[in-house]
């Protein structure tokens, strides 16, 4: 019988301990409050001051971007990528380091290489991606990155890119038409021959 | 009158269902309301994780080990690279050893408390469970500081990290923790020992320690059970020999040892270790060194094979890697703690209603990204 009531007792107030928890949450809502309306308010993005490179450098996962200008086209990115969603395709220039003006080719990199090759394709399909970031680093011109990195202020962080066909998560990097400007240029140099 | 019999009923629970905690099939005979037989049918989430691994290289592993617990990525890249570096016998520097400690476990917090919010939600309290999803935030949000990942991470890589500590995470951990502490008193108010709670759990679900230990069960679950067996205790990896902490056990508070209320109480009781731990680690850390001092440019680990296991938030955590010289693994097993926590689900939920089969299934906090892999 003691039991019982004893039972009782338990339940109502350890109930009323939880409700009394869930009260105060109510009450404090102000203080408290975690929820966002998203689109409109977002939170703010972690303070990420990595301390022994670069003074802002910022990890953040988002879209890969490739800065076309840079890319020497070593293949390293491809390779490293667990999922192969990095295609690069590659020719060889008629003479090494030069700017080539028809297909829009710069000779020389931001870090002073200067390149051997054209890439024709670069496509990343962000739909395979799997954000490792594994691509990033083996870069030796630090050209491919992802958006909002270290390039922060050329290239402002988007992780907001979704699209209504998957075939527009494809993304070529590739100087339009530089697989036929570059064909076309050897053709006419080996005529020449 | 004789006694009437009912026929058996087949019942399917799953693949989609929202107490399966991921694509898992639970085929149950029932009688009325009451269980008689249990079998999971799993390979719903199936990714050839292990037939993949032979396919890349050893760097390129570690994204994948993320996607198998994909609640606890931190701890799964920590038992790999802890497996490949002593195959590969590199000796880490010092602060590296500190930060895979403190993301460890600071990521068995978060695992945890998905696995009390979500086992709370089976049973039918809401509350909680946005509570301890409000404080797993906080948690996620230090990572994406650190990595730039919430979730799946490629944080740690044999021989270093790929990312130094972030500049203020230590004080930021620090406040997370004095903020976190208190907490712990406010689930067990709002959950541990509400009375309609132990209603639910306490006595549901009884595994004895030898049914546990002849199924491999370990972890969590295994302690639930009163054994006290802890790898990071019993057989420390990296530095855990160096911290002052608790394995914390089941006794059997509220029913009999090892029911669903015991196994909750552990995960509960070993959230309070990890703060210890962290506080130690914290304090404790090295200020200055080069977290990529010792990643080898080409990974090329000798002819031989390594099994280490480590502690999960899910319990061991086993990685067998047979190398035969080349860039890419020979063959790569890994054991996963969820599996044989789902396997002993038919052996302790039989006899039971089919609201406690859900009761149980979630005190086990499995993950089908781990088991099916």
């Amino acid at each position: 019988m003691v039991k019982y009531f004893q039972n009782i007792w338990i339940t109502l107030t350890t109930l009323l301990k939880g409700m009394g928890i869930t009260l105060v949450h109510m009450l404090k809502i102000k203080r408290d409050n975690v929820t966002l309306q998203y689109p409109e308010e977002k939170w703010p993005r972690p303070e990420r001051n990595i301390g022994f490179d670069h003074d802002n450098y910022n990890v953040i996962r988002s879209r890969l971007h490739v800065d076309m200008d840079d890319c020497i086209g070593c293949l390293k990115c491809e390779r490293a990528c667990p999922v192969d969603c990095i295609k690069i395709d590659t020719v060889k220039v008629p003479s090494r380091g030069e700017d080539i003006k028809e297909i829009g080719h710069v000779g020389v990199t931001s870090n002073g290489t200067r390149k051997a090759m054209v890439v024709t394709r670069f496509d990343i399909d962000m739909t395979e991606c799997c954000y490792c970031n594994l691509c990033v680093y083996p870069c030796p011109e630090e050209c491919i990155y992802m958006t909002g990195g270290p390039n922060a202020k050329k290239h402002p962080i988007d992780y907001e890119f979704s699209e209504y066909d998957r075939s527009e998560l494809v993304y070529r990097f590739a100087k339009q038409g530089s697989k036929d400007g570059i064909e076309r240029i050897m053709a006419e140099q080996e005529a020449e021959d | 009158m004789g006694v009437v019999h009912g026929q058996e009923m087949v019942l399917n629970i799953g693949p989609q269902h929202p107490s399966t905690h991921g694509v898992l099939r639970l085929q149950v005979k029932t009688d009325g309301e009451i269980i008689s037989e249990i079998k999971p049918f799993i390979g719903y989430l199936h990714r050839c994780f292990e037939k993949h691994c032979e396919n890349v290289t050893y760097e390129q592993v570690i994204p994948f080990t993320d996607r198998c617990d994909y609640l606890a990525s931190m701890a799964n890249n920590f038992g790999y690279v802890v497996a490949m570096e002593e195959l590969m016998e590199i000796k880490v520097p010092e602060r590296v050893e500190y930060i895979r400690v403190i993301m460890a476990e600071l990521q068995r917090i978060a695992s945890h408390l998905l696995a009390l919010g979500t086992f709370g939600l089976d049973v039918g309290a809401f509350t909680p469970f946005l509570y301890m999803f409000r404080d797993r935030e906080r948690i996620l949000d230090m990572f994406e500081m650190t990595c730039g990942a919430r979730l799946l991470y490629n944080y740690m890589w044999v021989g270093g990290l790929s990312h130094d500590l972030p500049i203020g995470f230590v004080e930021s951990a620090f406040r997370f923790l004095d903020y976190f502490e208190p907490k712990i008193e406010e689930y067990n108010n709002i959950l541990t020992y509400n009375k309609i709670f132990i209603e639910r759990t306490a006595d549901v679900g009884v595994m004895p320690a030898d049914v546990a230990i002849s199924y491999g069960v370990s972890g969590p679950n295994l302690r639930g059970s009163g054994v006290k067996w802890d790898i990071r205790k019993d057989e420390p990896y990296s530095i855990y020999d160096r911290f002052d902490f608790d394995v914390p056990v089941g006794i059997g508070e509220k029913g009999n040892l090892g029911d669903c209320w015991d196994r909750f109480n552990v995960r509960l009781t070993e959230m309070g270790e990890s703060i210890k731990i962290l506080r130690q680690a914290l304090t404790q850390i090295p200020k200055n060194g080069d977290v990529h001092q010792t990643i080898p440019k080409k990974i090329r680990p000798p002819k031989g094979s390594i099994y280490k296991r480590t502690e999960t938030p899910r319990g061991d955590l086993g990685f067998y890697i047979i190398s035969d010289g080349s860039p890419i693994p020979n063959r790569l097993k890994m054991r996963s703690p969820a599996f044989t926590a789902l396997s002993v689900l038919d052996e302790i939920g039989r006899g039971w209603m089919l609201s406690d089969v859900i009761a149980i299934l979630g005190s086990l906090d499995i993950v089908l990204g781990e088991i099916d892999r």
